[in-house]
């Protein structure tokens, strides 16, 4: 979660091609590749469909720290090796399901700024939805700054040691609990600020 | 563990479609108990109780594979028709990120907000009953997982003949499946494999759950008594 701020960086500072191109369409590539993903059932399809977007992705110059977010869905996809009986042929083809997606998703996300993507979502969906969506995307960076204090707080109170299971659950509860109650507060002065500048259900962004 | 991890194309058209179908009536329904106002100004909390429950989700305890949902505790605060918005948001974003397919979002929201509503309804009932937060809200997370990692279960249990049909392309088996050419086996045989491979399915999930629910139960505990010290009011409590 904390390379969503390289992400970001990524999305507006980004100057190659696919940056410049029309979010609308990056969107509907996505869908397309979605439904790649669910339809194709052989190898070959899937391993073309995955070098095609890890070219795009090398030759959008996003940086290579990105790429390892590509890679962590595979933590999940390593459970069908074990209920596959290790059979190669499905592992793989899971494998290759879960990296296109993947790879498709952080393509989109490092070369679209989100309220672009944001914006044209919210043409489609209901506008509460996106609102809730826009958010909770925002309000994840607010929790991540708030984080890193708390995590300098925990550290002083002896942090996670196995040795001490309850006292670092204690400590890992008590984090959240603080993590929460600030995230409120900062949640309602988002609210008040929200509220000055006019708003009424819905955001609105830019070129809209 | 009720968090459906598949990624998109292993569960069938029908059953992830149904998904997306019943999560939008369900949440049509919830959202007439709720005014416009009310939603308007409790909308930056849904969000950031949501970027709370993602980043949970985030922290992975790899030796028995779980993360905590931080559902119930983020239904509490937010009641039974938010939350279900919440899940629906917090799934987008982790289907985003890999974790569980785009496909798969409506069942996950409907197992997750089961969690959270169940969680949201045991805990005011228990209070009730006990007058002591601890107990309320440790067994009100316990049993709210539970239901929530059966429906799972009872999810993933549907798309079986789906599995078999992905496996029956590379003529081996997923889960314990052993196809049978001749129809007449398959008829016989079929019904009992595929209460084996459940059997191995949730003979693997439920003792790894277990262990989660009890450290869920006592996470999402500590929690509400830190926020019961600092703010009570936002647990809505009656004395």
């Amino acid at each position: 979660m904390i390379q969503l701020s390289y992400l970001d960086y990524s999305a507006v500072e980004g100057k190659s091609w696919l940056h410049r191109f029309s979010p609308k369409f990056k969107i509907i590539g996505m869908a397309f590749v979605l439904l790649g993903i669910v339809t194709m059932r052989n190898l070959t399809g899937l391993l073309l469909l995955y070098a095609i977007l890890l070219t795009l992705f090398f030759i959008s110059r996003i940086p290579l720290k990105i790429f390892s977010l590509t890679l962590y869905p595979l933590i999940f996809a390593f459970l069908f090796i074990f209920i596959s009986g290790f059979q190669i042929n499905f592992i793989l083809l899971i494998f290759l399901k879960v990296l296109c997606g993947s790879t498709g998703v952080v393509l989109l996300l490092a070369t679209t700024p989100y309220p672009s993507i944001f914006g044209i979502l919210g043409k489609v969906l209901p506008s509460i939805f996106v609102t809730a969506l826009f958010l909770t995307y925002r309000s994840i960076f607010i929790l991540l700054n708030i984080l890193e204090e708390t995590e300098h707080a925990l550290h002083l109170r002896g942090g996670v040691q196995w040795r001490h299971p309850w006292r670092s659950l204690a400590n890992i509860s008590h984090g959240f609990g603080h993590l929460i109650i600030r995230g409120i507060d900062a949640s309602e002065k988002m609210y008040e600020s929200m509220v000055l500048r006019g708003f009424k259900n819905k955001i609105h962004y830019r070129g809209e | 563990m009720s968090h459906i991890h598949f990624p998109d194309g292993v569960l069938p058209v029908w059953l992830w479609a149904s998904g997306f179908i019943v999560a939008i009536l369900v949440g049509a329904i919830l959202f007439r108990f709720i005014k416009k106002e009310e939603l308007t100004r409790r909308l930056p909390l849904l969000g950031m109780m949501a970027a709370v429950m993602v980043l949970g989700a985030s922290v992975e305890i790899v030796p028995i594979a779980y993360h905590i949902n931080l559902t119930v505790i983020s239904g509490i605060l937010l009641g039974p028709s938010l939350i279900f918005l919440a899940t629906f948001v917090v799934n987008v974003i982790l289907a985003l990120f890999g974790h569980g397919g785009i496909t798969v979002i409506g069942l996950n929201t409907l197992t997750l907000s089961i969690e959270g509503i169940i969680g949201y309804f045991l805990f005011r009932l228990l209070w009730r009953v006990f007058r002591r937060l601890t107990p309320a809200i440790f067994i009100a997370t316990f049993l709210a997982l539970f239901c929530s990692t059966l429906s799972m279960i009872g999810v993933v249990s549907l798309g079986t003949s789906h599995y078999e049909e992905l496996i029956h392309q590379e003529r081996k088996g997923i889960i314990g499946f052993h196809l049978s050419k001749e129809k007449g086996d398959e008829h016989q045989g079929g019904v009992s494999e595929r209460k084996v491979n459940l059997k191995r399915f949730i003979a693997i999930v439920l003792p790894l759950g277990f262990i989660g629910w009890i450290l869920e139960g006592v996470i999402t505990s500590l929690i509400t008594r830190y926020i019961h010290r600092l703010r009570p009011d936002l647990l809505r409590l009656k004395t």
